[in-house]
């Protein structure tokens, strides 16, 4: 069982969860232009390592919780809410 | 503003109306399970943006009621609070008149909080014995053991597939289970032969 501790609720199985991307790009101004947008959507770097990503936990409390996940072994270095700004281990 | 428009609404139907088989059931033994549905009043209660203080200090003054904190309920003389996500509750209470308790919470509420009566759309079962954990277990995801779970804490989860409202009483142990009530009969069901090792009754 794989668990990523809610904010609010606690540790909870993966299962209860939605993954919803990658939490650390950020919507460009409305000016900003096509490319820019292109990129928002798109375009993800798709590391092999720690990655700060979005989790939707809609089969508990329905909030997003922002979830620092090693893609090669799914250890989990820091979850919290949609505001915090979670530290990213080195390696 | 003008008073909203007062439409005769149907009481709730029990969606486990004719399914229930009061009796004995399942294994022989000394200690069964005691499993059945409560008619309740269930009614959503959301704290409007910044205004979570001011919603719990009127409640607490008209109901006797403290709004839990995350992972919690609480219990008064008339109702009890579930917390299910920020700043909103479920409020549960016995059946009474239909829509009395949704629209006496929104005039306690004013301003400060929603109200959404979910009499119809949700329903309450209630499963007590020593055996509780264990039937539970099979579905549940949380852990129930007591040093990690105890009275007073609620969750919202999964059981079985089926999204719920979870709920222990006491240290018996005894719990509320609140389930959507197109899902009532699958997750009774379920739950039914969870218990069938143990042995249950339904009153
Ligand atoms: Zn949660």
């Amino acid at each position: 069982m794989h668990l990523i501790t809610c904010p609010w609720c606690g540790p909870r199985d993966e299962a209860e969860f939605a993954y919803r991307g990658d939490a650390t790009v950020a919507r460009p101004a409305a000016d900003a232009g096509i490319d820019a947008f292109y990129d928002y959507v798109y375009t993800r770097a798709n590391p092999r390592g720690w990655h700060t990503e979005w989790w939707h936990h809609a089969a508990g409390c329905h909030q997003f919780v922002k979830v620092v996940r090693h893609t090669l072994t799914h250890a989990i270095a820091a979850t919290g809410k949609p505001t915090d700004t979670l530290p990213v281990p080195a390696e | 503003m003008s008073a909203p428009e007062s439409r005769p609404a149907p009481e709730p139907r029990s969606p486990l109306a004719g399914h229930l088989k009061p009796g004995r059931h399942g294994a022989a033994g000394s200690r069964p399970l005691v499993l059945r549905e409560v008619p309740a009043t269930i009614v959503e209660l959301a704290a409007r943006r910044g205004r979570a203080a001011e919603l719990a200090a009127a409640v607490r003054g008209a109901l006797a009621l403290d709004l839990p904190p995350p992972g919690r309920g609480a219990a008064a003389a008339g109702a009890t609070a579930l917390w299910i996500q920020p700043d909103t509750w479920l409020v549960v209470a016995p059946r009474g008149t239909e829509g009395a308790l949704a629209a006496h919470l929104k005039g306690v509420a004013g301003a400060a909080g929603s109200v959404v009566d979910q009499s119809h759309g949700k329903t309450l079962l209630h499963l007590a014995g020593a055996d509780a954990r264990a039937a539970l277990g099979k579905g549940c995801r949380i852990d129930l053991d007591p040093a990690a779970f105890g009275p007073g804490r609620a969750a919202v989860t999964q059981m079985a597939q089926v999204g719920c409202v979870l709920y222990q009483h006491d240290d018996v142990p005894s719990f509320s289970l609140i389930v959507p009530s197109s899902y009532a009969i699958p997750f009774f069901d379920w739950l039914c032969h969870s218990a069938a090792e143990f042995g249950y009754e339904v009153p």
